[in-house]
């Protein structure tokens, strides 16, 4: 290998880096742009390998895949002048690079910060029409639509940025509202607690009471027909005494009197003081009874 | 949110320095320019020349052709042996690889040891078997303007390479971002009292739905596994008060248990005594009656004697009947019409008698003393003044 030899490799390497310099790729993520003396001469490269002037023409190339974009905590004022603290994100993508260029040269963080400003007016305007009860439950999703609509308005055609989604993340009460909120809340339960015990002391007074009512009726209506047994029993008995004692009163008021003095005339206290005249002394005196 | 794929960023193969937006760092194959550079540099070195861009001018002087003919071998067979190594990779078992050929997409590869070309084929490995967790949790709104912490959790997993390599560049930041919005989303839309309890497993269906939607609509190329709401609490500052509820609830359950026991006691206690009450009257009245057929049974057979011979039964009952009750009491005979005074009045034995004897007889107030006392006064007068009416009738 001869000093040719050295030539022709050299020649050949110089050979392989031009053509090497002057072909390109763009992945399947990207879309690119060529730049000629920083004048755009081609757009929208899809992905693919593709070839250029060496040294002449530069190449930018743009991710267009989906970005999410985290936006700080903002705060903004309801229709009824609440402040809130908004929390949100943004998911975009370049819809058209070569737009896209020309409105950031190509700087990602450009872009974001003109949408972030957009955003940030939109929501500002949102929220300015809406109460606190709107935006907090019933119309997230209206908001972010249309918030959405209004900016990609502008920015699909200014920018070739098109904005997917905006999306609130949180949204929150500042410091002093949220100690109002507390408050509400801790009352709320307190009354809530309250009706707890007044309706269990309610329901447990309603139980006694029917209770009582309970036991008081029972024992009425025991009472009744204890006595109406009673009644009948002292009916029954009486009418065994008449039908028996009616068949000869003489007998029977003589027969129960001699009872009654049995029984009256018991004890020892009982005193009679007895005329020795009487029928029963007749003897006493005299055998022969009196005359 | 900490992620954890080797695959998330793009091997950038760019030997030309092309620019312009590309980020992530290089884990690719070494570059391939900067090592010829580095190779003919190297090579200028030894054949002591200035070294420089353009290797193919080589040094003049010095180095036989035969050295230098042997160091391009050398090269040569290390150029070949680098291109060979770089050709092949493995994916493993839970990976699978995006390749891009010309940038373009080719294919996705399965686990093994996979050829590729070098310069050509761009390979993104992306774990797809491992389950992600994205968590969001924080304070928040309820619809009825409370609020409340929560904490949820999503299991999610790569479901298609492709779609995750080529389109969105973060999915996991966007799924973290669409979980936190989710989330506030529907629990601005539920009751604090819906959140803090039953509501909870609707939650995270809900939750899921709109995921899902979002996954749908970006492409992310993942699926949820499973969305889990691990707590819902009210806020540390309220809740007291919360508790406080739980206690009201359990008063009042007590409160009303302790109602139930007494009505338990009072009711059936009540219906004992009606039950007592009535089995007294039932036993009265069987007594009454018995006793009316007895007294009367008794009656109606003496009748039946008595009528038979009514004058002797008469006396024996009337004379029987005295001796009992004339037995039994404490008598005093009088005797008006005998010239001498015959009294019978044990008086002192009476008293004695009276006091060691004192039934609850006599009518409250005064001793028996007393009594028997006013009663000999009585009956000594008595005595006196029939004694008058006898002498005046003598006389």
């Amino acid at each position: 290998m001869g000093p040719k030899g050295v030539v022709g490799l050299a020649g050949a390497l110089i050979v392989v880096l031009l053509v090497l310099s002057s072909v390109y790729i763009i992945p399947e993520t990207h879309r690119g742009v060529m730049l000629r003396f920083g004048e755009l001469v081609e757009t929208d490269i899809q992905a693919g390998i593709h070839f250029k002037v060496p040294v002449i023409d530069q190449v930018r190339e743009f991710d267009i895949r989906v970005l999410t974009m985290d936006l700080p905590s903002r705060q903004y004022l309801t229709v009824e002048k609440k402040p809130l603290d908004v929390d949100s994100y943004i998911a975009w993508k370049i819809l058209n690079v070569d737009q896209f260029y020309r409105a950031t040269g190509g700087d990602e963080f450009r872009a974001q910060s003109l949408l972030l400003s957009r955003v940030d007016n939109g929501l500002r305007d949102e929220f300015g029409i809406r109460t606190m009860h709107e935006v907090v439950s019933g119309q997230r999703d209206e908001l972010m639509h249309t918030l959405r609509d209004r900016v990609n308005e502008t920015s699909v055609k200014e920018f070739g940025i098109e904005v997917l989604d905006v999306r609130v993340k949180a949204i929150e009460f500042p410091g002093q509202v949220s100690e109002n909120v507390y408050r509400r809340m801790a009352t709320e339960r307190e009354k809530l607690a309250q009706e707890f015990r007044s309706r269990g002391k309610e329901l447990a007074e309603g139980i006694r009471a029917d209770a009582d009512r309970q036991r008081t009726v029972i024992l009425a209506e025991a009472f009744a027909e204890s006595e109406e047994t009673r009644g009948e029993g002292d009916g029954q008995a009486a009418e065994i005494y008449a039908n028996a004692y009616g068949s000869n009163a003489e007998f029977y008021s003589f027969y129960r009197s001699l009872e009654a003095y049995r029984n009256t005339f018991s004890s020892k206290d009982d005193i009679m003081v007895i005329d020795s005249e009487s029928d029963f002394m007749k003897f006493l005196k005299d055998p022969q009874g009196p005359r | 949110m900490a992620w954890n794929e080797p695959g998330g960023n793009r091997n950038d193969n760019d030997p030309w320095g092309t620019g312009g937006g590309r980020r992530g760092n290089d884990q690719g194959p070494p570059d391939l320019d900067e090592a010829l550079k580095k190779g003919l540099d190297k090579l200028n070195k030894m054949l002591g020349g200035k070294g420089g861009k353009s290797g193919g001018s080589g040094g003049s002087s010095g180095g036989s052709a035969g050295s230098f003919g042997a160091v391009l071998a050398i090269a040569a067979i290390l150029v070949v042996g680098y291109v060979i190594f770089q050709s092949f990779y493995t994916v493993n078992e839970q990976e699978r690889a995006v390749v891009l050929r010309f940038g373009e997409y080719n294919r996705t590869e399965s686990p093994g040891l996979r050829f590729k070309v070098p310069l050509i084929d761009d390979v993104t490995k992306v774990r797809v078997t491992s389950v992600r967790t994205a968590e969001s949790s924080g304070q928040m709104l309820t619809q009825d303007e409370n609020l409340v912490t929560v904490d949820l959790q999503v299991q999610y997993r790569v479901s298609d390479a492709q779609a995750y390599v080529l389109n969105v560049r973060d999915s996991n930041q966007a799924l973290a971002f669409a979980t936190d919005s989710a989330l506030r989303h529907e629990v601005g839309s539920s009751s604090l009292d819906d959140v803090l309890t039953e509501g909870r497993a609707e939650l995270a269906v809900r939750v899921e739905q709109r995921l899902q939607s979002f996954l749908v609509e970006y492409g992310t190329g993942l699926e949820i596994v499973r969305v889990n709401v691990e707590s819902t609490q009210p806020p540390p500052a309220v809740q007291d008060a919360f508790r406080e509820v739980q206690r009201a609830r359990e008063d009042e359950q007590q409160v009303k248990e302790e109602a139930e026991t007494y009505r338990n006691k009072v009711v059936p206690e009540a219906r004992g005594q009606a039950q007592r009450m009535i089995e007294e009257a039932s036993a009265y009245k069987q007594e009454v009656i018995e006793r009316a057929r007895g007294e009367t049974s008794r009656f109606l057979q003496l009748l039946a004697v008595y009528q038979n011979a009514p004058t002797v039964t008469r006396e024996r009952m009337y004379l029987q009947t005295l001796e009992t009750v004339l037995s039994s009491s404490t008598k005093i005979l009088v005797d008006t019409e005998s010239s001498g005074n015959m009294m019978y009045l044990p008086l002192d034995r009476l008293t004695q008698g009276s006091v060691s004897r004192s039934s609850g007889q006599s009518s409250g107030g005064g001793n028996d003393q007393t009594d028997v006392q006013a009663l000999t006064d009585r009956v000594i007068q008595e005595l006196r003044s029939r004694q008058d009416t006898n002498v005046r009738r003598s006389r």
